[in-house]
C-alpha cells in the first residue's frame, strides 16, 4: 500500500504546504524537551484538552518558543472509516529530504525544515480525548526530529532515576520496560516514563530527560526534569538478575532499534547514528537480565557512576 | 452577433458573465511563487452558501465558472459543487495543479462535473525544474502520467505556465512537451507578488532575456503554424480572447469577478481589492450596489484612457490594473515589467518585420 | 439536409452550455470547444429544446410571445431547429411529444 492509502480517501490531496483553516485562534506553549513548542490554531476545546493532558507543561502563548506546530481543520470526509478493533496503532510515513509526511487515524501531518523545523497537523477531531491522542501521536514524531536536530534522541525506553542519576532501559515491545519500571517503583525509584524518554547530549554528560509520553507508568507532569545518565541497559527477562557488559557496537544497535520514526528515515538516519554512536561511547552499556524478584533495582544502584 | 460584440455588451452594460471561485487555499503542492495569502482568515463559505451563490449566478446569466484555489480538488465539497455547477448549466473550468487528477478522482471529475476545460500548471520541461517550483518530489513525473490519463478519459486539458528565472531556459522544451501531448500551452510572462503584498515570489521573476526569448519563440511558433495574428501573451485573469473594443480597458468588475474562500469578492483574481462579502450580501446585491465595484468600473475607463495616452504601441504593455495596484499602489500606474514587456515586444516585432516573407533565391 | 420536421422532439445535447445576454444566447458546445451566438429566435429555440415538446409546440408558444408573422416565424424556427441539430447543439428524442 502506498503512503496514506489505508487512512486517506484521496492520498493525492495530502497537504503540500502548511495552509488551510485553523481550528481556532488559541495558542499555547509546551515546555517539553527540545522545545518550547508553540501550538497554534487551537479551538477552545482543544486548548482545554491540551491543558488537561499536559498538566504543568503549558505556558501562555506569548512565552518564547523554539518550534511551532500549526493546527488545521480537515473534514472527516478526508479520512477513511477504519475498524480499529484489534488494530495496533501505526502511522504511515513518507520521508523526503525536506519533509516528513504522516498519515494516520484522522490525522495528516507534516514536518518541514523550511526554513526551520515546523509542524503542521490536520485532523477532523474538534477536541476531547480523541483530539489530544491524535495530537500526541504527531507530537511524539515531531519531538523525535527536534531532538535529533539538537544532537539528542528520543528513545523507546524506560527511564528510571533515584533522584541523582538515571538509567535507560531498552527493549522492544514485550521486553519488560513496564514490568521493570514497576519493580523499580516498588523499591522507591522514580519512573520518568516507561515508553519514551529523551537523551540529551550536552558536552559534559548525557542526560536523561523526562517526556510527557508515558505508557502505563511515569509522571507526565512536573516539567522536563533531567538526570545524568549513568548507563544504558538492554532488558532481558530471566530467572535471576544479572548484569552483563555490552559492547559499544551492540549498545549502538540496541539504541538505533529503539529510536522510533527517525531510524527508518533514510535522509536523517546518518545523523541519528552519529548521535547514538556518541552516546554509546559516552556511557557504560549492559545487558540486564531481570527477574520479578525486584533485584534489578539493587543492580542499577550498584552500577559505578 | 459575434462573441466579441457579446463580450463588449457585457463590459458596457456591466453584465456579469465570468466568475472565478477560489474554493480553498489548501494545496497538495507548495509552489515557491504561489500568490495565495495563506495568512488570510475568515469564515469559509459553506456548501449551502455556494449552492445559493451558484443559483444567483445562474439567474444572472453567468456562463463561465472557474473553480480555483489553492487546489480546488482539495475542497471537501469539490465534487458536489462541481456537479451542481454542471446541473445549473455553467461552462466549468477547473484550474488545478493536476497532481491528484488520476484514477477514481479523475473519472469522477469527468462523470460528475463534466468540465469544459481543465487547466493544469507546468513549471518546466524537466523534473528538476518543475519539482523545484512545486517543492514536491515526483510531481513532474506524476503530472505527465496524469495528463496521459486525462486525455484517455476524454477530458479537455490546457497547460498554463508562468515564465520564471528557473524555467526560462526550458521554454522550447516546454512547448515541445505540450506539442507532444497535443495540448495548448499558454505562458504568462509575469510572476506576481503574493496577494498580501509579499514580494518573495518576485525572486524568481524571469530575466529580460527570458521574456524576450518567450516572445521570439511565440513569433517563431506562429510563423511555423502559419498563423496571421500576433502572439497571444497571457496576462493574469485575462485569457487572451477578450477584445477591447470599448471605453473600458478590461472586464474586471464589469463582466467578471473573483471570490475567495471566505466570501470576499474582488474585481478579478489579480485585483485584490475587496468589493463586498458574500456572508453579508448576496452576489446580486454586491454586483448592483457595491460602491467599490462602481469605482472599479470607472477606473477601467480611466485605465483605457491612460493606456491610449501612452501613444503608439501602448497595447503592447499588456497592462493589468490589478497588477499595477499590487506593484505600485495604483491601478493607473504603468509598472516596470509592463513597460519592459512593451519594449521587448517592440524589439522582437521590429526584428520580425525585417524577416523576408519569401525565401531569398540567390 | 436536416431531417427535422414539425413533429420532431429535440433536446439540448448534454455538452451544450448557454446563457442569455440581452435576448441573445451565447452557446458553448464543450465537446468541440465551439462558441456561437444566437439571435433571439435561436435563443428561444434553445430554451424550448427540453426534450418534451415538439417543434410544432415551440412555434405555438413563440407565436404568442413574438408579434411576428406566423408563417415566417414557423419557417425560422424550423430552420433554426434544423441548423442547431446539424451543428450538434440539439439531438432528437425518440417517442411522442408530451401535450
Amino acid at each position: 500500500m502506498s503512503f496514506g492509502e489505508g487512512f486517506l480517501r484521496f492520498p493525492d490531496l495530502f497537504p503540500g504546504r502548511r495552509g488551510g483553516e485553523p481550528w481556532g485562534e488559541r495558542s499555547l506553549v509546551l515546555e517539553v524537551a527540545g522545545g518550547p513548542y508553540l501550538v497554534a490554531g487551537l479551538s477552545a476545546a482543544q486548548e482545554e484538552a491540551a491543558h488537561r493532558k499536559f498538566v504543568g507543561l503549558c505556558r501562555p502563548a506569548d512565552a518564547a518558543a523554539a518550534v511551532a506546530i500549526h493546527l488545521f481543520r480537515a473534514p472527516s470526509t478526508d479520512f477513511l472509516d477504519r475498524d480499529v478493533r484489534g488494530w495496533e496503532y501505526t502511522l504511515d510515513r513518507d520521508y523526503s529530504p525536506g519533509a516528513v509526511l504522516l498519515a494516520g487515524l484522522r490525522l495528516m501531518g507534516r514536518i518541514d525544515w523550511t526554513p526551520a523545523l515546523t509542524g503542521g497537523l490536520w485532523t477532523s477531531h474538534p477536541g476531547g480525548e480523541e483530539w489530544v491522542s491524535t495530537f500526541e501521536n504527531f507530537f511524539r514524531v515531531l519531538t523525535a526530529y527536534r531532538l535529533l536536530e539538537q544532537g539528542s534522541a528520543l528513545l523507546h525506553s524506560a527511564g528510571i532515576t533515584d533522584g541523582t542519576s538515571a538509567w535507560l532501559l531498552l527493549g522492544p515491545s514485550g521486553a519488560g520496560k513496564t514490568t521493570s519500571s514497576g519493580l523499580c517503583l516498588a523499591r522507591g525509584g522514580t519512573v520518568l516514563s516507561d515508553d519514551l524518554n529523551a537523551v540529551e547530549m550536552p558536552p559534559q554528560q548525557p542526560m536523561l530527560t523526562r517526556l510527557p509520553f508515558t505508557g502505563d507508568l511515569g509522571d507526565r507532569s512536573g516539567g522536563p526534569a533531567s538526570f545524568p545518565l549513568a548507563a544504558v541497559l538492554r532488558l532481558v527477562k530471566g530467572e535471576e538478575d544479572r548484569l552483563l557488559p555490552l559492547s559499544p557496537g551492540r549498545a549502538l544497535a540496541g539504541l538505533v532499534a529503539s529510536a522510533p520514526f527517525v531510524n527508518q528515515d533514510p535522509w536523517r538516519r546518518e545523523d541519528l547514528f552519529g548521535t547514538l554512536e556518541r552516546l554509546a561511547r559516552s556511557v557504560p552499556a549492559y545487558e540486564l537480565v531481570f527477574s520479578l524478584g525486584g533485584g534489578l533495582w539493587d543492580i542499577l544502584k550498584g552500577i559505578p557512576k | 452577433m459575434s462573441l466579441a460584440r457579446v463580450v463588449a455588451t457585457t463590459w458596457r452594460e456591466n453584465l456579469l458573465f465570468a466568475v472565478l471561485v477560489e474554493l480553498t487555499y489548501r494545496c497538495n503542492l507548495d509552489c515557491f511563487f504561489c500568490y495565495n495569502d495563506l495568512a488570510l482568515r475568515g469564515e469559509p463559505l459553506s456548501r449551502e452558501q455556494y449552492f445559493r451563490l451558484f443559483d444567483d449566478l445562474r439567474d444572472m446569466e453567468v456562463l463561465n465558472l472557474t473553480l480555483s484555489g489553492g487546489e480546488p480538488l482539495a475542497h471537501p465539497d469539490f465534487l458536489a459543487l462541481g456537479a451542481r455547477a454542471r446541473e445549473l448549466g455553467f461552462a466549468v473550468r477547473i484550474k488545478s495543479n493536476g497532481h491528484a487528477l488520476r484514477g477514481e478522482l479523475a473519472r469522477r471529475v469527468r462523470d460528475e462535473v463534466d468540465p469544459f476545460m481543465i487547466e493544469v500548471s507546468l513549471h518546466g520541461a524537466t523534473a528538476a525544474t518543475h519539482d523545484r517550483q512545486t517543492r514536491v518530489p515526483g510531481s513532474f513525473t506524476r503530472l505527465l502520467a496524469n495528463l496521459a490519463e486525462l486525455r484517455e478519459l476524454g477530458l479537455r486539458v490546457k497547460i498554463n505556465s508562468t515564465l520564471t528565472a528557473w524555467n526560462e531556459g526550458e521554454l522550447a522544451g516546454m512547448f515541445a512537451l505540450a506539442d507532444s501531448l497535443g495540448l495548448q500551452l499558454q505562458v504568462d510572462p509575469e510572476v506576481t507578488p503574493r496577494d498580501d503584498g509579499g514580494r518573495e515570489p518576485l525572486q524568481v521573476a524571469a530575466s529580460r532575456e527570458g521574456v524576450r526569448r518567450l516572445f521570439e519563440l511565440q513569433f517563431e511558433r506562429a510563423r511555423t503554424a502559419e498563423a496571421n495574428q500576433p502572439p497571444e501573451v497571457a496576462r493574469g485573469g485575462d485569457d487572451g480572447t477578450m477584445p477591447t473594443p470599448l471605453h473600458k480597458h478590461c472586464g474586471a468588475g464589469s463582466s467578471g469577478i473573483a471570490i475567495d474562500p471566505y466570501g470576499n469578492v474582488y474585481p478579478c483574481v489579480q485585483w485584490r481589492r475587496p468589493v463586498g462579502n458574500l456572508h453579508q450580501q448576496s452576489v446580486r446585491d454586491i454586483w448592483r450596489g457595491s460602491a467599490g465595484l462602481a469605482e472599479v468600473r470607472d477606473l477601467t475607463v480611466e485605465v483605457k484612457d491612460m493606456i491610449a495616452a501612452q501613444g503608439k504601441g501602448s497595447h503592447l504593455l499588456n497592462f493589468c490594473p490589478g497588477s499595477a495596484a499590487a506593484q505600485t499602489g495604483s491601478p493607473l500606474r504603468v509598472y516596470p515589467v509592463a513597460a519592459q514587456r512593451k519594449e521587448l515586444m517592440e524589439e522582437v516585432m521590429a526584428e520580425e518585420a525585417k524577416r523576408p516573407l519569401l525565401p531569398v533565391i540567390g | 439536409m436536416s431531417s427535422i420536421t414539425l413533429s420532431t422532439v429535440l433536446r439540448r445535447r448534454s455538452d451544450v452550455r448557454y446563457r442569455r445576454i440581452e435576448g441573445e444566447a451565447v452557446v458553448l458546445r464543450q465537446s468541440a470547444a465551439e462558441v456561437l451566438v444566437l439571435n433571439e429566435v435561436g435563443a428561444s429555440v434553445l430554451d424550448l429544446a427540453d426534450g418534451e415538446r415538439s417543434v410544432r409546440q415551440w412555434i405555438e408558444e413563440l407565436t404568442h410571445e413574438y408579434d411576428a408573422d406566423a408563417d415566417t416565424l414557423a419557417r425560422d424556427v424550423l430552420t433554426f431547429a434544423g441548423e442547431l441539430h446539424d451543428a450538434g447543439m440539439l439531438e432528437e428524442v425518440s417517442g411522442e411529444a408530451k401535450p
